[in-house]
């Protein structure tokens, strides 16, 4: 799969592009909207990521030419503009998906690979890791055999995390999944529905599943059976 | 009236002003008209005089004094003119004296005679009798029969009677007249003002809000046109350095997103390396959550600087204020629950409002968020909602630590805390951007509702939303409305309270959202 990203911000792309092929993405980065304009008739591209606030071509412009040969080829817009009209604007002139700055880099891949999938994704009715087992269907948790009873948030907070076990889910994430963005900026509340989920689902059990990574968020992970040792 | 009222004052002035001319002008004219009467009164007793001169002249050495009176009754006529005569001869003899005048103004014998020695040429003076004062001219003639004082008066009752009917006429004349000054002075002045009135009603309507109305210019080629113009200018230069500054703001807010997403990724990634050094890990952590504040910030101020620039009416629909408060307790309870507070939703009923919805959520989440915050635990957070006339009543009571009097004005100010809620703070490790409240008050003053806090320090503080509601949405709810007591605790216990809205207010819940 390749990846373009067209970003002026060198930093920024370096940052995101590093990223990407960690994911086992090919990335391509041009400095600004003609470069990329020229990149993306010269190259098969998967899909590009497109910063609106570029220099000389601006990115809408950009969007709005490559849609004329490339009708299909997926675009995610990143920008630092979040106002509900530039989002409409946006999709209108044909941009597939739209992250606001600052996003979280989790965010960033959770979303690039629901637009790589184009078909959507096969879905499983019952989700496992470790002995936890949720059905999707009937929202019943277990967890070693026995039923774990959840409130609807709860429930809805384990379900995002268990989407992609492994990958940590900033607050911000969780926050506009399960709740909406009244809550932005204002209070703890995932910390706190992460905690009494915890006492739920982990505290009655030796092994931990929900882990906090400080700064970042949350995921969901099996204990690594062979615990890398620190070098001292 | 206002006393301090400029009209008022001009008024006052034009008065005292036209009074002290008019008094200056009365003044002039009445002593102006007593000199004048009393100098042409004594003109005419000297031509008289000189008649008698005359005679006195004329007469051969040895007249008898007999002639002389025949002479004066017959060329003078005192008594017929109304006119005194006495004729004195050195050293003190009376040689005539005229008799009463027809008109009996004076008793000629009741006239003293001249004390002291006689005058050396005419002189007239004034003599009190009974009847009235008499004007006396007195002039020493010598002949060659000896030296004689002619003494010929008249009364000046006439002339006094004139002068005092002047004083009484101008006396009268002076209250109405400045009555007349000030009343008309006071209308004209209010007349010249009106246009400043109304440029001063409409300047009070101009808020940051509304910088593109203007003054109306009055046409009148006058300094109030000029003024009118000159504000107008003024006004203009307000609205571009306002839209500057809201630009700065949200240029600013723009400009820091990128930066931050590199930061933040950067260090997420090195958070992600399993070959980080825990304490390092622990280090970056806590950079990590000071860049989620900046984070926090960044979109508070952007929202803010949304709002300012008018934004929240983009989805203008009803909403029910009642079900919505109600969910977002519910939404919120886990919360407070956690930080051992008890949320209550007391009298939650149907009420329709017209706003955006999300903002709307987002007051009553901020204010509940800033209530369980500030109430330590075993406190209670309350938010009810209540129809009032005309409109509708959101408040939400907590008993918490409440806000020092000094700080209540300046809660809604951005970046504020009051000093006792810093420290109360410090284990909210979110820490707040302290931008919750000016949202808050920015979301109300978009929706035109006014927004006060009462607070107790210790006790807890309250605060209080009253939106505005349409006229078409008054009728609906009312009658049923009214007959629930408006404090009863509509079945409030934790987690139920949307069940727990009473049989009525689901009713009229579903009248206004039929009408609507």
């Amino acid at each position: 799969m390749r990846i373009l990203i067209v970003e002026d911000d060198p930093k920024l792309a370096e940052f995101v592009a590093r990223g990407l092929r960690a994911e086992r993405f090919a990335v391509d980065l041009a400095g600004d909207g003609a470069q990329g304009l020229r990149y993306i008739e010269s190259y098969e591209y998967d899909l590009v990521i497109l910063d609106l606030m570029l220099p000389q071509l601006s990115g809408s412009e950009v969007l709005r030419r490559l849609r004329g040969s490339h009708p299909t080829l997926p675009v995610l817009v990143l920008t630092a503009r979040d106002a509900t009209e530039d989002k409409v604007a946006h999709f209108e002139a044909g941009a597939d998906d739209y992250l606001t700055k600052p996003f979280d880099f989790a965010e960033l891949v959770v979303r690039i690979k629901a637009l790589l999938r184009r078909t959507p994704a096969p879905r499983t009715d019952v989700l496992r890791i470790g002995d936890l087992e949720v059905n999707r269907l009937t929202q019943h948790v277990r967890r070693g055999g026995q039923r774990v009873e959840l409130t609807a948030k709860e429930y809805g907070v384990l379900e995002y995390l268990l989407s992609s076990p492994g990958r940590v889910f900033s607050r911000t994430m969780i926050l506009e999944h399960v709740w909406d963005q009244s809550f932005e900026g204002v209070t703890n509340i995932v910390d706190v529905y992460v905690r009494y989920l915890r006492r739920k689902l982990d505290d009655p059990f030796p092994t931990k599943l929900i882990h906090t990574v400080r700064g970042v968020g949350y995921c969901l992970r099996e204990p690594e059976p062979r615990r890398q040792v620190e070098p001292p | 009236m206002n006393h301090r009222s400029l009209a008022f004052r001009l008024a006052v002035w034009y008065a005292l002003l036209l009074s002290a001319t008019f008094s200056l002008v009365a003044m002039g004219m009445y002593f102006g008209l007593a000199q004048y009467l009393r100098s042409s009164l004594s003109d005419s007793l000297r031509r008289r005089s000189v008649q008698v001169e005359e005679i006195l002249r004329g007469a051969p050495v040895a007249i008898a004094d007999a002639a002389i009176a025949t002479a004066i009754n017959t060329r003078v006529a005192p008594e017929f003119n109304n006119r005194f005569v006495r004729i004195t001869r050195l050293p003190a003899t009376v040689v005539y004296r005229s008799g009463r005048p027809a008109d009996r103004s004076f008793d000629p014998a009741a006239i003293a005679r001249l004390a002291g020695p006689w005058p050396a040429r005419s002189a007239s003076r004034r003599v009190a009798t009974s009847d009235g004062p008499v004007m006396i001219s007195a002039t020493p003639i010598a002949t060659r029969s000896g030296r004689y004082l002619v003494e010929l008066g008249t009364s000046i009752e006439p002339m006094d009677s004139v002068l005092h009917r002047l004083l009484g006429l101008l006396g009268m004349l002076l209250p109405v007249l400045v009555a007349c000054a000030a009343g008309g002075g006071y209308l004209l002045v209010k007349r010249a003002l009106r246009p400043v009135e109304h440029m001063s009603q409409t300047a009070a309507q101009i808020s940051v809000q509304n910088l593109d109305e203007r003054l109306p210019v009055m046409q009148t080629g006058d300094a109030l046109q000029q003024l009118s113009l000159s504000l107008n200018h003024m006004l203009g230069r307000l609205r571009d350095s306002v839209q500057a500054s809201r630009r700065f703001l949200a240029d600013a807010s723009h400009e820091l997103r990128t930066p931050l997403t590199v930061i933040k990724g950067e260090l997420q990634e090195i958070v992600r390396d399993e070959e980080c050094p825990a304490e390092l890990r622990e280090r970056i952590g806590s950079t990590l959550e000071e860049v989620a504040r900046l984070e926090r910030l960044v979109s508070g101020l952007l929202v803010l600087s949304r709002l300012d620039a008018g934004d929240a009416q983009r989805e203008w629909v009803d909403v029910d204020l009642g079900e919505l408060a109600s969910s977002t307790v519910e939404q919120m309870r886990l919360v407070a629950d956690d930080r051992g507070v008890q949320l209550d939703a007391v009298g939650l009923r149907a009420l329709t409002v017209r706003g955006d919805r999300s903002r709307l959520k987002q007051v009553i989440v901020n204010l509940l968020d800033n209530a369980i915050k500030f109430t330590p635990r075993g406190g209670t957070v309350s938010l009810r909602t209540e129809l009032r006339p005309g409109c509708a009543l959101l408040e939400v009571r907590d008993t918490g630590i409440g806000i020092p009097p000094a700080a209540l004005p300046h809660v809604f100010e951005r970046f504020f805390r009051a000093d006792e809620a810093r420290t109360r703070d410090g284990d909210a490790a979110d820490g707040g951007a302290g931008l919750g409240l000016s949202i808050v008050r920015s979301i109300c003053t978009a929706h035109g509702a006014e927004i006060d806090v009462e607070s107790t320090p210790g006790r807890g503080s309250c605060f209080r939303l009253k939106f505005p509601r349409p006229a078409s949405l008054h009728s609906a709810p009312a009658p049923s409305l009214h007959a629930v007591p408006g404090s009863a605790p509509a079945d409030s216990a934790p987690g139920r309270g949307a069940a727990g809205e009473s049989r009525e207010a689901l009713a009229a819940n579903a009248i206004s959202r039929g009408e609507n």
